[in-house]
């Protein structure tokens, strides 16, 4: 048994202990009924061992919980007694601090009496107290700060003071491993609680150092190996994405070079032609001017003239016109009288028809007067007159009146004449008879009264009915009446016939009218050919003229045509130069090159202009509008290539924007997108030599592999010396994640080859499925590395509790409590632990500890004994708890209860010997 | 002192409900495939432990590499399923066992349609009684594993997952039975044989 080490644990007012005293050099059999605290106990050594509360572990139970149970006032201790080899005894204790259930450290020298703590008035000394109390005992008490608490524990770190107590009581190899080394050595209190992966983890963590570089980080290696690779790759592809956008960038910046070179070149041109201009729109303007009048001076007198000739022109037709139809009309009358000799035929035709129209006339004109019906009774009386006529010249020697003149005188001849009818005077002799009686009657009658028997007449005023006349008389008055007769019945016909006499007279009047129109025209012809010469004459001289005047009106339309184009040139030319003027004035305002960046245009990159060179100030409109709009395109394409720029930045293709510029940027950035097979090889080429260097990182994974292989042999060899129940090998077995492994040692062979001299070719020249297979492994590596943030050595493996039982196969478990019975389990975890902690103690300073084991009555005597062999020889002394005692264990150390509260006292202590001379089993003492 | 279950803290799960799908869908989970879900599998396993049993399902995790849930009966699909893949790994290890392959290192085989057509033309009765008839069945097969999580399709080849071992072990079980049962048998015949 070491004699450095544990030698007792001191509870008072603490855990529900009133007061307990444990001791720790050897073997313990702590034996209490279930829920009497015994791991409570035991967990107290966590204050002072572990201290870091982030560490503790009170299972189900809060830090804080803990903190009350343990510290419930300030006469609460946990007191640890150690023989250090330095120092010797040094007791270490933890004591409650009071209300707020805080506690503090403190250390001193000498051996744990507890009657020490004891006051003067028999009760517990308080904390305030306790460095006053040990002072009247002697004794020099430490007071610690956790940190320096656990500093001056495990050696660490700088120490207090001088004069500080050196109580370091776990030494370690390496500083670093207090972490793992507090963990697991709160797991020796609970050593039944050991997880696989826990035991994973501490072994990983015992063996860093061993590594050739634990710490790899593969995701690491990968990345600076590849960091170039990638960074080229992302180029390459946002490239690629980008090369339509890179393309028209290019075209952009080309025309922008272009447009650079011929604003350069015209800037000065442009400016010399505008400050000439106005002199010279102002010439041209007037010069224009003058043309213009001019032109419209000729062409108003054009048309006066023209005015005049048409005026003349149009009489002339008019003339030639008249003449033209009396030409006509002679010629018609010479057709028409080509038979007729002279002008008398015609005369004489006239007259003819001028006296039958005229008898016609006075025809119609009878007709018209005498109606046919009263001619017709004057025909009547007429004849009746011839008739008696007639009679009278048959009768004219004898007749009354004869025979009345012949008796009668005169007067009464008259008188009786007057009432006798003319025809009976004519009546001739046969026919009357004259007697006496009327010679007497008419003697009777005087004056010129006749009267008659009855009858009286007056006569007078009565016409003499007949008058005697001579033979002569009578013929010509005969011959009148005849002719009246005649005439009477002629014009009884024509009355009848008036229709046709006027219709005729109508005839004989248009005959007549004909005939002096004949005549008429006639003396016309002849008048006509007496002129026709002088018409001949002046029919020439009208054409003559007006040929002259048409002519002359031609040369006026020519030459008014001629004058118009002049004028409307004029006037273009004019409406151009204005329009000129006004361009040039607007785009003289809107110049857009006045930005300081066109001042400094020639010192950006440009194409040369070799275009024309030259302008006239004609053309300075024209060639300002062209440099106006040159100039807005370069300050769109400035916005446009800026843009794209920046789109391409933002696509990921940066690598050229460190450049002194964005001209110098776009120029690289074009030429690396026109260059993208060759791109593509060059990255191909790198991404192989990646791979090749990545190997190296490979490779140290690998060996890292294999060193924690080798120790985990020297592991097992610490762990496979013991008996562990019925087993006959317990060992824990790295065993490989073949996957992996696989990957890494294909990358490595591969980079191998490629490093001894077949290089880049054996990439390019391998089967396809090698190749693949190279794929899959550098995927499988990446992904199982970006999984986990980094690839390391603990991936590469998993750990496998192999456990053999006599006359049985080695089964490997990835649980450690599946691997066999609880006992056998229980003995497993805790020969690991305490063979992890043993590899982590300096072994040039061993303290004995100790470590529990719930449960205990689980184990045989047999396999107690072991433990308890194999502790001692790990450096701890093992504490059983259990129900009931176990007699394997040095001291039996029962928990009393008394009033609900707990107390171990050293008296119960029950120390077992074994008989030196006898291996029988042992009796407690 | 007594652990008691503790609360499941969500948030440190972003991978839940992913991992959860995966799994509740009969998929096997794969270190070296599924990496991400596996990592975080690996690294809050005590949460999803608990939080899956409380949920009443029971996560297995095989050190091996491959994580799922495990039930005891399963529905007539998934047994259909999986009594087909059993046939078709205990046919293909069978098969790679006599060509002297190793048959831990399965990761590493390379399964094409030449091999597929090989296992048929060997095991076509057998096959045919499952209701494979040709080739391409065993594709389907292949397929399907891939859907469990037992393989991955890579054209033109399949690879098989660490979550074969669950058949390959149960394949050795029976293996081991089958000659123990051979060992008792040849040990009773000697004994009916003494007797």
């Amino acid at each position: 048994m070491n004699e450095y080490g544990f030698q007792r644990l001191v509870l008072l007012n603490s855990a529900g202990y009133e007061r307990a005293e444990l001791p720790l050099d050897d073997a313990v059999s702590l034996v209490a009924p279930n829920n009497t605290g015994k791991t409570s106990l035991i967990n107290a050594l966590q204050f002072l061992l572990i201290i870091d509360k982030r560490r503790m572990d009170f299972g189900p139970h809060s830090a804080d919980a803990s903190r009350r149970f343990y510290f419930p006032n300030n006469s609460a201790y946990i007191l640890l007694e150690v023989v250090l080899p330095e120092v010797g005894s040094v007791v270490m204790g933890c004591v409650g601090k009071g209300m707020s259930h805080d506690y503090g450290y403190f250390v001193y020298r000498g051996q744990l009496n507890i009657e020490d703590f004891r006051g003067p008035d028999g009760s517990t000394v308080q904390e305030p107290r306790l460095a006053q109390h040990f002072e009247r005992l002697g004794k020099v008490v430490y007071r610690y700060e956790p940190n320096e608490f656990t500093a001056a524990l495990y050696g660490s770190g700088n120490r207090r003071r001088n004069e500080a107590l050196d109580f370091t009581v776990f030494k370690l190899d390496y500083a670093r491993h207090a972490s793992a080394y507090q963990r697991v050595l709160t797991r020796t209190l609970r050593l039944d609680k050991l997880k696989s992966d826990e035991v994973k983890e501490y072994l990983l963590e015992i063996f860093k150092r061993e590594l050739p570089d634990a710490n790899i980080d593969f995701k690491a290696e990968w990345d600076k190996a590849f960091a170039e690779v990638n960074a080229e790759r992302a180029q390459y592809r946002a490239a690629l994405a980008l090369k339509p956008t890179i393309e028209r960038l290019a075209d952009e910046q080309a025309e922008r070079l272009e447009l650079r070179g011929r604003i350069i070149h015209f800037r000065p041109l442009v400016d010399t032609a505008l400050a000439a201009w106005q002199q010279h729109y102002d010439e041209t303007r007037v010069q224009l001017g003058h043309a213009l009048a001019e032109a419209q001076k000729q062409s108003h007198k054009l048309d006066s003239n023209q005015n005049a000739w048409v005026v003349e022109q149009t009489e002339l037709g008019q003339r030639q016109k008249a003449l033209e139809a009396l030409n006509e009309e002679h010629a018609t009358l010479a057709r028409r009288f080509a038979l007729t000799p002279d002008l008398a035929m015609l005369e004489r035709q006239r007259d003819d028809a001028k006296a039958a129209y005229e008898n016609q006339v006075a025809r119609v004109h009878q007709a018209n007067q005498v109606a046919p019906q009263a001619l017709r009774r004057r025909i009547a009386a007429t004849k009746r007159e011839l008739e008696s006529l007639h009679h009278q010249l048959a009768h004219l020697g004898s007749n009354l009146y004869l025979a009345l003149a012949a008796r009668l005188d005169e007067a009464r001849l008259a008188r009786l004449n007057r009432i006798l009818s003319r025809d009976a005077m004519a009546l001739p002799p046969d026919r009357f008879e004259l007697t006496s009686e009327l010679t007497d009657v008419i003697r009777h009658s005087a004056g010129e009264e006749l009267q008659f028997a009855g009858l009286r007449l007056d006569t007078e005023g009565l016409p003499a009915q007949f008058s005697q006349r001579t033979e002569a008389e009578l013929q010509d008055e005969l011959a009148a009446q005849q002719s009246q007769l005649e005439q009477l019945q002629t014009q009884l016909s024509t009355a009848e016939a008036l229709e046709k006499a006027v219709q005729l007279q109508r005839e004989l009047e248009k005959r007549l009218r004909e005939a002096e129109q004949a005549l008429d025209d006639y003396r016309r012809f002849l008048e006509l050919q007496t002129q026709e010469s002088l018409r001949y004459d002046e029919l020439e001289r009208i054409a003559q003229r007006h040929a002259e005047l048409s002519d002359k009106l031609r040369r006026i339309a020519e030459l008014r045509t001629q004058y118009r184009k002049q004028e409307r040139e004029h006037e273009a030319a004019i409406d151009t130069l204005d329009a000129q003027h006004r361009q040039i004035d607007r785009l003289r305002r809107e110049r857009a090159d006045q930005t300081p960046e066109f001042d400094a245009l020639s010192e950006l990159p440009h194409t040369p202009w070799l275009g024309r060179q030259n302008f006239s100030l004609d053309e300075l409109a024209e060639q300002l509008e062209a440099y106006q709009q040159n100039c807005r395109r370069l300050i769109r394409l400035n916005e446009l290539t800026a843009a794209k720029l920046q789109e391409i930045h933002h696509g990921g293709l940066t690598k050229y924007a460190n450049e002194s510029d964005s001209e110098r940027e776009m120029e690289r950035i074009i030429d690396f997108a026109n260059h993208l097979a060759q791109e593509a090889e060059a990255l191909a080429r790198k991404e192989r030599s990646a791979i090749v260097n990545v190997t190296v990182s490979l490779r140290e994974l690998r060996d890292g592999l294999q060193v924690f292989k080798a120790q985990m042999r020297r592991f097992n060899r610490l762990i496979s010396g013991r008996q562990l129940s019925d087993l006959k090998v317990f060992k824990i077995e790295p065993q490989e994640d073949a996957p992996l492994v696989e990957a890494i040692e294909l990358l490595i062979n591969t980079a191998e080859k490629a490093d001894t001299g077949e290089t880049f070719e054996l990439f390019n020249q391998t089967s396809i499925t090698d190749d693949a297979a190279i794929t899959r492994a550098k995927d499988l590596l990446i992904r199982a590395g970006e999984a986990r943030g980094c690839l390391r050595v603990e991936n590469l493996f998993r750990l496998e509790f192999v456990v053999g039982k006599e006359n049985q196969r080695e089964e490997a478990f990835a649980d450690i409590d599946s691997a066999a019975s609880n006992g056998t389990v229980l003995m497993a975890k805790l020969v690991t632990g305490l063979a992890l902690l043993h590899l982590m103690q300096d072994r040039r300073h061993r303290i004995r500890a100790v470590c529990y084991l719930d449960e205990a009555s689980a184990l045989d005597p047999r396999n107690q004994r072991n433990l308890i062999e194999t502790a001692r020889e790990f450096g701890f002394a093992l504490i059983f708890a259990s129900p009931t005692p176990q007699v394997t264990a040095r001291y039996c150390v029962p928990i009393s209860s008394r009033g609900g509260v707990n107390r171990i006292s050293r008296l119960s202590w029950q120390i077992l010997e074994p008989f030196e001379s006898q291996n029988a089993p042992l009796e407690p003492a | 002192m007594t652990d008691v279950p503790r609360t499941v803290p969500l948030d440190q799960l972003p991978k839940l409900r992913e991992l959860f799908e995966a799994l509740n869908s009969g998929r096997h989970l794969n270190r070296h495939h599924d990496h991400a879900l596996w990592v975080e599998l690996e690294q809050q396993l005590k949460h999803y432990q608990t939080l899956f049993a409380a949920l009443g399902y029971d996560l297995r995790i095989d050190g091996r590499g491959y994580a799922w849930f495990h039930t005891a009966d399963a529905t007539s699909t998934v047994s259909k399923n999986s009594r087909r893949l059993a046939l078709f790994f205990l046919l293909l290890f069978e098969y790679q066992a006599d060509q002297g392959q190793h048959l831990g290192k399965f990761h590493s085989w390379s399964l094409d349609r030449s091999l597929l057509q090989v296992l048929w033309e060997k095991n076509q009765a057998l096959l045919e009684a499952e209701d494979v008839a040709d080739v391409d069945g065993l594709a389907d097969i292949l397929n399907t594993g891939a859907r469990y999580g037992f393989c991955l399709s890579e054209e033109p080849h399949w690879r098989l997952l660490p979550a074969v071992y669950r058949y390959l072990d149960h394949f050795e079980e029976l293996a081991a039975e089958l000659r123990v049962q051979k060992t008792e048998d040849v040990a009773l015949a000697h004994w009916e044989d003494d007797v």
